[in-house]
């Protein structure tokens, strides 16, 4: 009973909650910045860059605004830094999981709009015109990434599921040990295609970060933050920027049992380093940034085309 | 240790915000200049931030016309301690050759503490560059002060 606690505790707090996600996203953001420096042929910030942010803004003044909704203001950041950790429990790494149930996937798929929604409470809470502006763009984006990837999710849980369906990531990852990656399934291309286009439209990075255009609207729903707040706000961003590859991985190249669970997961954390190479790093050193109404015309358009063929061949039993 | 970290993250990630008063865009070309790969600041985490809540050091550069002397001071009100303020160029300094004239009001440590002054017309990136350096250090001791 005691040592059942125990375990939870360290489950939550050391190993794939709080401090490993946090040091992992931070550290990711660190490589991000630095991979993007070497295609420009910069020297670039040191890996660690993320952990001096974070730590200085530690060491600043939080400011609230007299315009502001001080305990929205202030919730905002914990709220959304929280659901993300609560995420990380349900995400099996290969043979190592945490958490499972039944419906895993509605859960994460409901926890992962709630880092957006913060940002929108935060931003309108500010009271800051420029902070509205980002919040619209941010709904926007949001509506716009939601459907294509509830579409590939669907697609991936009806071709394990059968026609029963299954919402259990467990079970997914499973069944990709015993029948080879979702991904090589070919009905399933194009909805994993979908997930990695959707991926940096959750983060908001660089060609879909409309929502914080540092140039147009100075950063959006974060521009009255400042210190301790802001931390957890970039805190955030290093999250989902862990978070959704992870998924990625999970969802289309799970299965791999090499039999020792801490190789298991060394390699996941592998494959989710180059998931968020290729779908964060080099659209942010190669891109320029779309506008509103254009991302949510490449979201409803191609992006959901491509995830609802999955849905209909995987449907149709292929 | 957290506050051992903390003083070292001030001298290690100083956030830009840089604020024109009237300059002739000489210097402002300059500052930009210096986070192209050629001289590359963000290997010392510099970063331009565009909102002043969001800045370590303030950047000001032109001879601060009649103008923009209420909004300079508004804005370096809304940065959050402990920050620096870094004058660019000759004119925030002297005002340059705008000096005597009715609608400028030059010298910027009549309104705020200049940390850091870098000279030139235009001031070259190097050593715009080493003057944030310079002003890093001089908020890793402001915030150790702080402590205090």
């Amino acid at each position: 009973m005691v040592q059942n606690m125990l375990m939870n505790l360290l489950h939550i707090f050391i190993f794939p909650g709080l401090l490993f996600v946090t040091v992992i996203g931070v550290l990711m953001t660190g490589i991000d910045r630095k991979l993007v420096a070497r295609m420009q042929k910069r020297v670039g910030p040191p890996i660690v860059q993320g952990f001096y942010d974070f730590f200085k803004l530690m060491g600043k003044e939080s400011i609230v605004p007299e315009a502001a909704n001080k305990p929205a203001f202030l919730a905002a950041p914990i709220i959304g830094y929280v659901s993300l950790v609560v995420m990380v429990l349900f995400i099996p790494m290969f043979s190592f999981s945490v958490y499972s149930g039944t419906a895993d996937m509605i859960v994460l798929i409901y926890l992962l709009t709630i880092p957006g929604v913060a940002l929108i409470v935060g931003g309108t809470a500010s009271g800051n015109p420029y902070a509205g502006v980002g919040a619209s763009r941010e709904m926007v984006a949001m509506i716009g990434y939601e459907l294509p990837l509830i579409l590939s999710v669907l697609a991936v849980c009806r071709k394990v599921g059968g026609s029963a369906m299954t919402f259990s990531l467990n079970e997914i990852v499973n069944w990709q040990a015993a029948n080879g990656c979702a991904l090589f399934q070919w009905a399933l291309i194009p909805a994993a295609l979908a997930f990695l286009l959707v991926i940096p439209g959750e983060v908001g990075t660089q060609p879909f970060d409309v929502a914080e255009a540092e140039t147009e609207i100075l950063e959006g729903p974060l521009i009255e933050y400042s210190g301790a707040p802001l931390a957890m706000f970039k805190l955030n961003t290093a999250l989902k920027m862990f978070i959704m590859p992870a998924m990625f991985v999970a969802l289309f190249l799970g299965g791999v049992h090499t039999g020792n669970v801490v190789l298991d997961v060394v390699l996941f954390i592998l494959l989710t380093g180059l998931v968020s190479f290729i779908t964060m790093t080099v659209p942010h050193a190669i891109a320029a940034r779309f506008k509103v109404e254009r991302l949510f015309k490449f979201y409803w358009t191609l992006v959901a085309a491509l995830g609802l063929v999955s849905l209909v061949l995987v449907w149709f039993g292929l | 240790m957290f506050k051992k970290m903390i003083a070292k993250s001030m001298s290690k990630s100083p956030w830009i915000y840089h604020m024109n008063t009237g300059s002739c865009n000489g210097c402002d070309i300059e500052l930009v200049a210096c986070l192209t790969p050629r001289f590359d600041a963000e290997r010392f985490g510099f970063k331009l931030a565009g909102s002043p809540r969001h800045a370590d050091i303030v950047v000001v550069s032109g001879p601060i016309t009649s103008q923009s002397k209420d909004r300079l001071i508004r804005t370096l009100e809304q940065v959050p301690k402990p920050f620096c303020v870094v004058s660019l160029g000759s004119c925030p300094k002297s005002g340059n050759v705008f000096k005597g004239s009715y609608s400028v009001e030059a010298p910027l440590d009549k309104y705020v503490n200049v940390d850091v002054s870098v000279a030139g017309c235009a001031c070259k990136p190097e050593t715009i560059i080493e003057g944030l350096y310079k002003a890093t250090l001089i908020l890793q001791k402001k915030r150790e002060a702080m402590e205090k």
